[in-house]
This record gives structure tokens, C-alpha cells and sequence, in this order.
């Protein structure tokens, strides 16, 4: 009995791979595009929020988060007072494309794309600086601008005209 | 007998009058109980209600109880629980209720990494806010150059306006609004006016108050480079922990000495730092002033030193190795050295040196009767602070100045004019504003007392009871260190030996003769019989631009070293960063990184002053005696050399006994109806912090001040080596009679404070 049990576990997974005969799943990749998942883990960039900024706030959870260390950056400071990278670096041929950046970044700036293979003559080559980095589009999350979140003054934003904000409180009132 | 409570069944130990949570803190196991509003230096409040514990009473007749650890006082066999679900439900519904309005401003916020509201949160596992509604917004103010404030940020704890009202007894900076609507600002925008309002970036658990400086070239606190270090702008000698990144100085935090600055700083302390990155700092040698390659310029000067006829000219301002290190040269040499720039100044550090042990910071704070001479903050300010300490625990307070200075708004102000200060500090042992105190101590500004003041004092001191304390202060942090083997008319023997012709080249190192330093009129008119000067420093200075031969050194942060304080306490600096990493900076600094040989001159960044002079003594072929006596000198002043962590070891007595026989030094006579000078300062003036931007863009005009009964615009003053023409400026608070002008406007005119001097008042200019 329990040699036949043996036996057509084996049918079972031979007819597993009959199955297969007459697809065809090989991709004469480069000449063929590749298909790939969304959430498939490219090289990081840089996106912009809807509004054409660029999205990075210099906070600098990505080159803390970073398993190898492959991220570095420096914050510069706009007439605004708004935060921003003002150098931004990757060293690609350290970056082990896990997406912790990607996760850790609060203001969803710095986004897994799809490019995946990228080969060069040299390892300085692999050093992305910013102006390589940061593309003209939102990526993965076309609505988002971080500050209509946050609490934070911007520009044409005024304190209490975020998303969710009561209008500024007026201290000089004993009013109840 | 040890007294201990228990938490959570480990064995507490606490000093009786103690809260719990105090305690906890000290004994290291606050990571059990969240707090806010509770500060080791500020005291308990219990607003917050966030530091709840359960306690257990010893009988079985009351059930256990939740309460306040920073109000519940501490005594023995307290047993207390923090892990039971109720006291963890407490702690995480109170954080909820004190984030409901936190906007979500973290990646933006410099408090980020460092912040207290941070590490509760995450200690008490709040995560997910249930409030949905509109959170409440406010608008910021403009606090100056050197704080910046976001208020939405507030979880209204009230440690800003306790540090700032009730620590550091500043006026202009309260709470607003009421009910849940309170804000913490001015009344209106405008600079903060305390010398210490940076501590509100330390003293705030969230990112209410955020340092200005630091955010304009900010880099989160994990990627900071930090270590221990003294402060090198007063003779307080505060442990401060400087952070750097990619080889450039970011920010100062002050650093924890029971002793000396418990859990604040100065201004100048915190925002004075920018002499390092500042683009007049001299990085490269320059001869002649054109920028050269080190090695000839060391050759250039070792053949200068070979003729035989230098003269060596250390600084207050440098480290106590680097000045030994100058002295030993000086002495291998056999050639004339001084380590301050006038007799004045020297009879000054002679007279500071005789002082008997001075009180420490922490002393003075507990003082119940004190007094002040001069103006006190102004020259250090942590001196001032400690005063305001021993004010808030109800000390008695006298101040003699010449003008009606911060400190003197707080207690009795006895306006006197600078040369009447020897006289009424002479019969201060005999004044009521001395009597009746447990601990009487005496704080001086050595320059506004002067040589004959100080005198005065020592000889008050001996009078008064053994317990009594007295300190002179000047900003210079290491006048004891570099006066100790230079203070017994070395500078006169020096400047005589110029004008005698017997030398004709001098190293200074750090010093600043031809510019501000005391005494600089008389070099200026001495320098025409020099044929070169050499000059090891760190910033620019009119010295610096006129020197032969300029060997730029590291900044305190970048090299380890000694500094002696008021004390005469000897506390080590380590080296914190390296200036090479800069490079890296490539885009900041317009080109990638350095080529890999000869790209950068100098990639290592200036080396101590102790490097320069070890290769001239090795050019001199003196290297081997200049050690020996380098050594030796070392271990007869510090035989066991501090740690950068401990904090520091007091100089013996029996060392500064030698002072003790310095003669009455003269003093000026002034004849009534005559103007005499005294000295203006502020609190953010000072040699290296006067390169600092955004610190000195907070500083006062410059000009003379004088009572406002002068009528007039203009004034020029003739003193031995020059005249000075400055604007008048009216002050209400100064004594009539006394101008008050800067150090540079002193070191123009050749005169010091309380001299008299010669005024010819003009209308316009």
C-alpha cells in the first residue's frame, strides 16, 4: 500500500512538469521588454511631489537605515527655510537593492524603480550624485506632498492650511 | 546608612530628599518611567502626569495606588511597580493625549534622533493616534539668530519658561494664551535677550526650540561625530561635547560636570564655534604673506630663531601643552619668554594666580551671600548663571559696577567708579552686604578690578571667615596655564630686550599683540624695531596679516589638550573630528573628490601648535632637551594628567603659593573731575567667537558709552600710544564720570580700566 502512495506522489509531480511542455517562458530579454511586478526593487531615485518639488527633506532616515552604508547626503536650507539635500549620493555598486530606504523614507522621495541592470566601466562611475538620481515625476504615488501633512509653514502653505488643521490659535485671547 | 527603594523589585538607591524619580534617573533605571516635565535641574512640576507609578503601602489596609514618581518624595523601603498593565495603560493613554496635536513634522524636525518625545513614545509603545480630528496650529515667532521655534510642536511641559524665568532670571520670554491654548514665546518677535537662551534647545523634550545654527548646515544627531571637550572661550572651562560631520564642527552641546556647568551653557559657549569653519580662519602656511609650503616656511623661521635674538610670546588664549611647549623652546634657546602681553595683564595673572582657592561653579550656587564686581556675564557667563542659582535658593546679592549690568537688575546695585573698586573691596570684610552669610563669596571680572583690586581682595579674603570664596574671571580660558612660569616681569623684560635691540624677531603663538590684546599700543609702537614675526594661530588677526611667517594650528575640537581654569582646575580636551574628511564635502566645495596624490596641499588639516614647535626644535636640533624640559614641566604642574572625562584635577595649592607674595601692584591715580575709563563687553564678545555670524549679529554697536548728561556726538581720547575717534553712544546706566569702551578701543589707546583719560567731546562727525 504504501508503495503505492510513493508511486503516485511521483505521477503527480511528473505531471507537474508535462504540463509545462509547450510554454514558452523564456524572455529574449534585452531585445524583449521585461514585465516586471510593481513592486519589483530597481534602483532607488529620487521622485518629485505633484507639485514638481522635489520631495526630499533631507531627514536623512535612509543613509540611517541603510544596511550598507551605500547612502550619503548633506542638508542645505532654501530661503523658505525649507529643508533640502543639498548634496545626495548612492554608491550602486555597495547598494544591495533591499528597499529599506524606501520604506523608512517619510516623505516617500526616494522610490524603488524598475531599472535593474546597469553596468559600468568603473566603481566611481556607480556614485549617483543627485542630479542622477532625482527624475521629473512622482513614481509610485502620484497624490502625495508630505507638506500638506505636516504641521510646517511652506511657501504659499500657511500655518493651519494643511490637510486636517484648525486654523492658527490666537494667544493674545482669554476667550473661552 | 544606604537608603533604597524598590522598582520593580530592583534595589533603588537614593539621597533622602529625593523624589523617586529623580532617583530612578540618577540610578539609571528610568527606563521604566517615561517623564516630560520633571529636569534634573529644574525640578518637579508634575504637569505632565506622564511618570506614573504604582506604589504598594507597607500595610494591607490601603489597596496599591497609582502616582506621580517626580512628586512622590523617596524613602525607604518604598515599594513601587511600573511593569502591571495599569500603570503601562497610564503611561500610554497620557502620551496619546500629549500627541494628539503633534503635528507629523519628524523628518522636517531638527529634535529628530534626539528627541525626548521621540523616546517616550516609543518607550510606552504609542503608535496609532484613535483622534482623527483637526489638530491645532500656531504661528512661530522670530526668536533671533540663534533659536527657531515651531510651536506646533509644544506638549506644554513649561520647562522652557521655568528654565528661562526661573533658572536663568530672563524677563522677556513667558507663557501666552490660556486654557489649551498656551504658548511659550516673547511678547513680540525680537531676539532673545538672555546670554542664555540657548539652552531652551537642550532644556525642550520635543522640537519646540531647535538650534538655528546648527539647522543652517544640519546633519542628524547619529552621524554626528561627537566627544569630549572644554569650552575655550572664558575661564569657566565648561565641558561641552562638540559634534561634527565630514570634517567640520556642526554644533556645540554642553557636557554634563557637576562642578562646573551642571546641564547648561552659555551663549557663547554653544554658538561661539564658527572660528572653525570661519573663511578668515588661516589654514594654510603663509610667508610673507603669500600662501607656501610648510617646510619652507619652517626653515624660514628655524633659520630666523638660529640668529639667536627672538623672543618668545605665548597666549592665555592656547592650551596649557602648547604654551609649555613655546617655553621650553623659549628656554632651550635661552631667549626671552612671556605668556601674557603687558605688564599689566601679567600683574593681573600674578594677582588671579595669588587668589586662594576660588569656588567652583557649584559652590557658588550654593553661596548665600555674594558679590559681584563688574560686569560678571558679560565676561563669563556661566559665573553669572551660577549667581542666579544661588539668587533663585535666596542668596543675598551685591553688585559694584561701573554701570547697572543684568546681574546688577537683581540685587543691590552700588554704582562706583572703576578706580574706587580697590578702596571699597579693601573694607568689604567689614560691610553688611558680607555679614551674616553661612558661605560668603566674592566673583570679580579681573580686568574692571584690575592688579590693585585684586590685591584688595586677597587681603579682604583673609579677613573674612576661613569658608569665605573668591574668584576672579576673565574670558581668556587659559590664564593660568600660560601665566604660571611667565609672571615675574618676563613681558617687560621682553619688550625690553625689543627696545634695547637685543632681539629683533618674535613667535607668538596665539597671541595677538599688534591687534587687541592688552598692551597692544605699546607693541605697535615697538614694531617698527622688529624685523620679523612669527605667529601660530588659529584665527585671523591684525597679527596674523602682518606676521612673516604664519603657521595656521588645529582648533580646540580638532586636538587634545589642557586648559586651567579659574580654579586652577586642569581639565584635558580630546580631539573630536578631523578636518581631512572635508574633502568629501564635494559639491558643496565645488570639485570631486581629491585627486589621489597632490590634490589637496594640505588634506590633514593644520596640525597643534605643539607639532610646529616639536619640528623646530628638531630643525634646531634641540629636539631632545626641548622635550625633556617639555616633560619635565608637564609633570611639575600636572603630575597626573586628567582624563577628558573626569573633571579635572585642582592645581595644589603649594604651587600657587609662590603668587602669594606679589607686591601691591600700583595703581592709577585719578583726579576728580577727570574721565576714567572701564571696559565694555557682551556676552558674545570675545577673540575666537567674534568670527562667528550669527552669534555676533546679535552683538551692541560699538562705541563709547557714556552717561547721557554728555551732550555729544562724537568723542576722541588721547591716550600714550594713540588717539581714538568713536561715536557717543548714551547710556543710562553708567556711572558719570566713566567711559566705557571696548577691549580693541584699550589696546588702540595703551590705557587699561580705571585709568584716566583725556576726552575732547565733539558735535557731528
Amino acid at each position: 500500500m504504501k508503495v503505492w502512495r510513493n508511486f503516485v506522489d511521483l505521477g503527480a509531480g511528473l505531471w507537474t512538469t508535462l504540463r509545462q511542455i509547450g510554454r514558452i517562458s523564456t524572455v529574449s530579454y534585452p531585445e524583449e521588454p521585461l514585465n516586471l511586478p510593481p513592486r519589483w526593487r530597481g534602483r532607488p531615485t529620487l521622485t518629485r511631489d505633484p507639485d514638481g518639488d522635489e520631495r526630499c527633506v533631507a531627514c536623512q532616515l535612509c543613509s540611517a537605515v541603510c544596511p550598507t552604508r551605500c547612502i550619503e547626503l548633506q542638508a542645505g536650507e532654501r530661503a523658505d527655510t525649507r529643508r533640502y539635500p543639498l548634496t545626495f549620493r548612492i554608491n550602486f555598486s555597495r547598494c544591495i537593492y533591499c528597499g529599506l530606504c524606501e520604506e523608512a523614507c517619510p516623505t516617500l522621495a526616494i522610490q524603488l524603480l524598475d531599472e535593474f541592470a546597469f553596468s559600468k566601466e568603473h566603481h566611481a562611475d556607480f556614485i549617483y550624485e543627485k542630479d542622477a538620481l532625482l527624475i521629473d515625476g512622482t513614481g509610485k504615488h502620484p497624490h502625495y506632498n508630505f507638506y500638506r501633512h505636516s504641521g510646517v509653514a511652506l511657501g504659499d502653505k500657511d500655518k493651519g492650511q494643511g490637510i486636517n488643521e484648525k486654523a492658527p490659535v490666537n494667544v493674545r485671547s482669554n476667550l473661552p | 546608612m544606604k537608603h533604597v527603594f524598590f522598582l520593580d523589585g530592583q534595589e533603588t538607591p537614593f539621597i533622602p530628599g529625593q523624589n523617586v524619580l529623580e532617583a530612578a534617573i540618577a540610578a539609571g533605571q528610568d527606563r521604566q518611567i517615561p517623564y516630560f516635565c520633571f529636569h534634573p535641574a529644574l525640578g518637579s512640576l508634575g504637569a505632565c502626569r506622564q511618570c506614573a507609578v504604582k506604589m504598594y503601602p507597607h500595610d494591607s489596609k490601603h489597596p496599591p495606588r497609582i502616582t506621580m514618581a517626580c512628586l512622590l518624595p523617596a524613602s525607604d523601603d518604598l515599594q513601587l511597580v511600573t511593569l502591571e498593565a495599569d500603570v503601562h495603560t497610564e503611561h500610554r493613554e497620557i502620551i496619546e493625549l500629549l500627541m494628539t496635536n503633534h503635528p507629523l513634522d519628524c523628518p522636517v524636525c531638527d529634535e529628530g534622533g534626539q528627541c525626548h518625545l521621540q523616546d517616550m513614545t516609543v518607550q510606552t509603545g504609542h503608535s496609532v493616534r484613535h483622534y482623527s480630528g483637526p489638530k491645532r496650529t500656531y504661528r512661530n515667532q522670530d526668536l533671533g539668530p540663534l533659536v527657531y521655534q515651531e510651536m506646533n510642536r509644544c506638549i506644554t511641559c513649561y520647562r522652557c519658561v521655568r528654565f528661562y524665568q526661573d533658572a536663568a532670571l530672563g524677563e522677556d520670554f513667558g507663557v501666552f494664551g490660556s486654557r489649551n491654548r498656551v504658548s511659550f514665546g516673547r511678547l513680540e518677535d525680537g531676539p532673545l535677550e538672555s546670554p542664555f537662551s540657548g539652552n531652551l534647545v537642550e532644556v525642550c523634550p520635543t522640537g519646540v526650540f531647535t538650534d538655528k545654527v546648527f539647522r543652517h548646515d544640519y546633519v542628524r544627531v547619529w552621524d554626528l561625530q561627537q566627544g569630549p571637550s572644554v569650552c575655550p572661550h572664558c575661564a569657566v572651562g565648561c565641558n561641552t561635547t562638540p559634534g561634527a560631520r565630514l570634517g567640520t564642527l556642526r554644533r556645540i552641546r554642553n557636557r554634563q560636570n557637576p562642578e562646573i556647568n551642571g546641564h547648561f551653557l552659555c551663549d557663547r559657549g554653544r554658538y561661539a564655534f564658527p572660528y572653525v569653519t570661519a573663511h578668515s580662519r588661516p589654514l594654510q602656511p603663509r610667508l610673507k604673506g603669500e600662501t607656501s609650503r610648510q617646510e619652507a616656511v619652517l626653515r624660514q623661521l628655524a633659520s630666523r630663531l638660529e640668529e639667536g635674538r627672538s623672543g618668545f610670546l605665548g597666549s592665555p588664549r592656547e592650551d596649557l601643552q602648547s604654551n609649555l611647549g613655546l617655553f621650553a623652546l623659549a628656554d632651550c634657546l635661552h631667549a626671552p619668554f612671556a605668556a601674557v602681553t603687558s605688564s599689566w595683564a601679567e600683574a593681573l595673572a600674578q594677582q588671579c594666580l595669588a587668589l586662594p582657592q576660588a569656588p567652583s561653579l557649584q559652590e557658588v550656587a550654593a553661596a548665600d551671600r555674594i558679590v559681584v564686581i563688574g560686569d560678571l556675564d558679560s565676561i563669563a557667563p556661566m559665573a553669572g548663571f551660577a549667581v542666579r542659582q544661588a539668587l533663585g535658593r535666596g542668596a543675598r546679592l551685591t553688585v559694584l559696577a561701573s554701570s547697572r549690568t543684568g546681574l546688577a537688575r537683581k540685587g543691590d546695585y552700588r554704582p562706583l567708579r572703576p578706580s574706587a573698586l580697590p578702596d571699597v573691596v579693601s573694607r568689604l570684610a567689614d560691610d553688611p552686604c558680607l555679614q551674616g552669610g553661612r558661605l560668603p563669596v566674592l566673583l570679580a571680572t579681573a580686568e574692571t578690578l584690575g592688579p590693585a583690586g585684586l590685591f584688595a581682595l586677597r587681603k579682604t579674603l583673609e579677613k573674612l571667615p576661613a569658608n569665605a570664596r573668591a574668584g576672579a574671571f576673565v574670558n581668556r580660558p587659559n590664564l593660568f596655564g600660560a601665566a604660571y612660569f611667565a609672571a615675574d616681569g618676563h613681558t617687560e623684560r621682553l619688550q625690553q630686550a625689543l627696545r634695547q635691540r637685543e632681539i629683533h624677531h618674535l613667535l607668538c603663538l596665539g597671541a595677538d599683540p599688534l591687534g587687541e590684546d592688552w598692551g597692544a599700543g605699546t607693541w605697535r609702537t615697538l614694531s617698527p624695531g622688529l624685523d620679523g614675526l612669527a605667529l601660530l594661530d588659529m584665527v585671523d588677526s591684525q597679527t596674523a596679516r602682518a606676521a612673516e611667517a604664519l603657521l595656521p594650528v588645529a582648533a580646540f575640537p580638532e586636538r587634545a589638550g589642557l586648559f586651567v581654569n579659574y580654579e586652577g582646575r586642569i581639565q584635558a580636551f580630546a580631539p573630536v573630528y578631523r578636518r581631512e574628511a572635508q574633502v568629501l564635502h564635494s559639491a558643496v566645495h565645488g570639485s570631486a573628490f581629491p585627486e589621489a596624490a597632490g590634490g589637496m596641499k594640505h588634506p590633514l588639516g593644520p596640525p597643534p601648535p605643539l607639532f610646529w614647535l616639536g619640528r623646530l626644535a628638531e630643525l634646531l636640533q634641540v629636539h631632545e632637551a626641548w622635550q625633556q624640559r617639555l616633560d619635565f614641566y608637564l609633570h611639575f604642574l600636572c603630575p597626573t594628567a586628567p582624563d577628558p572625562e573626569s573633571p579635572g584635577v585642582l592645581l595644589p595649592d603649594t604651587l600657587r603659593a609662590r603668587f602669594a607674595i606679589a607686591a601691591l601692584p600700583t595703581t592709577p591715580t585719578v583726579e576728580s573731575g577727570q574721565w576714567e575709563l572701564d571696559i565694555f563687553r557682551w556676552y558674545g564678545g570675545e577673540t575666537l567667537a567674534d568670527t562667528a555670524e550669527d552669534l555676533q549679529s546679535l552683538a551692541p554697536l560699538r562705541g563709547l558709552r557714556v552717561h547721557p548728561d554728555v551732550q555729544a556726538e562724537w568723542a576722541t581720547l588721547q591716550g600714550p600710544c594713540g588717539q581714538l575717534h568713536l561715536p557717543v553712544i548714551p547710556c543710562e546706566d553708567m556711572v558719570q564720570g566713566v567711559i566705557a569702551i571696548d577691549q580693541e578701543g584699550f589696546a588702540e589707546l595703551g590705557l587699561y580700566p580705571g585709568d584716566p583719560v583725556e576726552v575732547t567731546w565733539e558735535q557731528g562727525s
